[in-house]
């Protein structure tokens, strides 16, 4: 790929994104108004859940699995692709991640917590969990079951978003003294007491970068160890559907499928309310859509394989689900799957429309979509029917559970424009890295000397 | 009592330092100047300052490895074994029993994800606490010796010199836009 032309210098960088960051276009405050909306009108629904008790749900024998934990597993999926992007793309050197990299890590922290969300709103009796939390589980002799994967996945996500936290407020360091420079008198107070005391010292910045790296190469087998977890909530059990070794990756390529399509959903209207153009370049954007297509061919050949080796297995159980799935009550949920995941996707192999915003936006609100209904499907399609042909049942989510799956969104989108407004959105401190670097007149001559020549240059 | 305490936690602020910034506008000439200070040995202490991570400041400083690794190698094995000691103790006293042995034989497998889990916590953990004891912060009394410096410009800070002084002058001549007076104040 052809490095992007820059218009723009690094002195032009704590200007231009911390004045737009002070003013945003007025689309930023309708977005706001509505995301209010979408957490008010979830709000209300799990109210009425909580006041009502879980029969507003359609959750019924043999389901008890339905929208909340669909929703709970689409979030974390989507919390994948901030420490993607910051880790693996950052130990790879992949520039254009420099960009994104902020907002991505932001998008996790809100969609991790939104997910931790939905495991209390599935339980039903929120009033009742401290009852799961120590030291009450301790002090009655019920201790933890290390064996169940539910167990685990409680370890993987709270290590996640420990990790994931860190990460981005460590990134988010230098950034927050920039703005300490700039400010004065009760802001100044405030960035100067959130970023530390930083004074950007060569010295400080060794051991920052020792350390980022570091963390960057802890969160890598982390990225892929969570989504793997959350899989083995499945996998680990003896549900015909559920029961595959495939799921771990299958389930790391969605989540990174969905996540980066997210990180593509949330940023371009956020570059227009910000006015960032000229700092997040349609090179930038193209290569999130090609990380798409690869990822997107991952999850198609997942899904054939999956098909593939429920009739090669020759157990007639795990066939018949997967044929139900295709044809049966849920097939329509399934070819929404399909289509929106693997056929849609196809359509960046060309570069125009992989550089063309608006397609490219529609395309991937489309792939979170069916990133949604993969999760709806696996779910969903497994539990409706199983040993036992006389609990065979049929789910359908009630309105309740579509109020708060509406507000799950708004919930994430209004965290995600808050921060939008008071930190820095795209990561200044990296952003210049992968800038022209402030060379003097005879420096930049050496340079093109030294690049004709194919030499490294220092 | 209260008095002599609240004096200990705030002690009242040391000199504040004193001397001149030579700043900087272009990368080269601040890693040429770095390399001969480091060379010529003509300016005792300094500290040098950028506005991010340029790797050619590190090489021109001569930084090696940062010990933050130390951290993160002694967290991380730490945290191994605090997941497997987790499971492994919470055993005894709720056997998880395995093909109807005694509590105390263990099924390791199951345990590898609390391990692995705690490994990633405790190094990540490790490394924030490495990075914040290496680069002295948090730090409430920092001096912010020019805004400029963390926006586009790098700069080399001579403490105790003014501003006619030989240092001054020599990092002038390595390519330093302006040499500002830092006040004691």
């Amino acid at each position: 790929m052809s490095e992007p032309v820059w218009t723009k210098t690094i002195s032009d960088v704590n200007p231009g994104i911390l004045i737009n960051m002070r003013n945003p276009r007025p689309s930023y405050y309708i977005a706001w108004a509505i995301s209010i909306f979408g957490v008010l009108l979830g709000g209300t629904c799990w109210g009425i859940q909580i006041a009502l008790g879980m029969g507003v749900t359609g959750l019924t024998s043999p389901v008890f699995w339905g929208v909340e934990i669909t929703n709970f597993v689409f979030w974390v999926g989507i919390g994948h692709a901030g420490t993607l992007i910051s880790a693996i793309l950052f130990l790879f050197r992949a520039k254009w991640r420099n960009t994104v990299n902020r907002s991505a890590e932001a998008m996790t922290i809100f969609a991790v917590i939104t997910a931790g969300l939905f495991p209390l709103i599935h339980a039903g009796r929120v009033w009742d969990l401290f009852w799961m939390m120590p030291p009450f589980t301790n002090s009655n002799n019920v201790w933890i079951n290390f064996r169940s994967p539910l167990m685990w996945d409680v370890f993987a996500i709270n290590t996640y978003l420990t990790i994931s936290l860190l990460f981005w407020y460590m990134g988010l360091v230098p950034d927050l003294a920039s703005i300490r420079d700039r400010t004065t008198g009760f802001k100044r107070l405030v960035y100067g007491f959130l970023s530390f005391g930083w004074r950007g010292t060569a010295k400080q910045w060794w051991h920052y970068e020792a350390g980022y790296g570091l963390l960057a190469a802890l969160a890598t087998p982390l990225v892929l160890s969570v989504h793997s977890v959350v899989s083995w909530d499945f996998a680990m059990s003896l549900q015909p559907g559920w029961h595959t070794t495939i799921f771990p990756p299958y389930f790391v390529a969605g989540a990174i499928l969905s996540g980066m399509a997210m990180v593509y959903t949330m940023v371009i209207p956020v570059r227009h309310m910000f006015r960032l153009e000229g700092f997040i370049r349609e090179d930038h954007l193209e290569s999130c859509n090609r990380l798409i297509l690869l990822t997107s061919t991952i999850v198609a050949y997942a899904y054939a394989i999956e098909f593939f080796i429920a009739w090669y297995s020759g157990n007639v159980y795990e066939w018949a689900i997967f044929q139900k799935r295709a044809a049966g009550p849920y097939a329509f949920y399934f070819w929404i799957m399909v289509f929106c995941n693997c056929i849609f996707p196809m359509l960046y192999w060309n570069k125009s429309i992989r550089r063309n915003i608006m397609v490219a936006m529609i395309i991937n609100v489309l792939i979170n979509v069916g990133m949604w209904f993969e999760r709806y499907n696996i779910i969903v399609s497994s539990l409706v029917e199983d040993f036992v042909p006389g609990s065979w049942g049929h789910y359908q989510p009630s309105w309740i559970e579509i109020g708060i799956t509406v507000g799950s969104f708004g919930w994430f989108t209004f965290w995600f424009l808050m921060f939008c407004r008071f930190f820095p959105f795209i990561s200044m401190s990296e952003l210049k890295l992968i800038m022209p670097k402030p060379l003097s007149p005879e420096g930049r001559k050496a340079l093109q000397h030294s690049s004709l020549e194919g030499e490294e240059h220092v | 009592m209260l008095k002599k305490l609240m004096a200990k936690l705030n002690p009242p602020p040391g000199p504040a330092p004193q001397g001149v910034l030579a700043v900087y506008t272009y990368l080269d000439h601040f890693c040429s100047a770095i390399e001969h200070l480091r060379s010529t040995q003509e300016v005792e202490s300094y500290e040098t300052f950028t506005p991010t991570s340029y790797h050619e400041v590190e090489h021109a400083s001569g930084f090696g490895y940062s010990p933050v690794r130390w951290f993160t190698l002694v967290c991380g094995l730490t945290g191994t074994f605090f997941g497997f000691a987790l499971c492994m103790l919470i055993d005894l006293d709720w056997p998880l029993v395995t093909g109807g042995k005694t509590p105390g034989i263990y099924s390791l497998p199951a345990f590898v994800v609390i391990g692995f889990e705690m490994t990633i916590l405790f190094g990540g953990l490790g490394t924030i606490l490495g990075m914040l004891i290496m680069c002295k912060i948090p730090n409430p009394k920092t001096t912010i010796l020019d805004n400029r410096l963390s926006d586009d410009r790098f700069g080399i800070f001579v403490p105790n010199v003014g501003p006619n002084s030989s240092q001054a002058k020599l990092l002038k001549e390595l390519g330093a836009q302006e040499i500002c007076e830092i006040s004691g104040t």
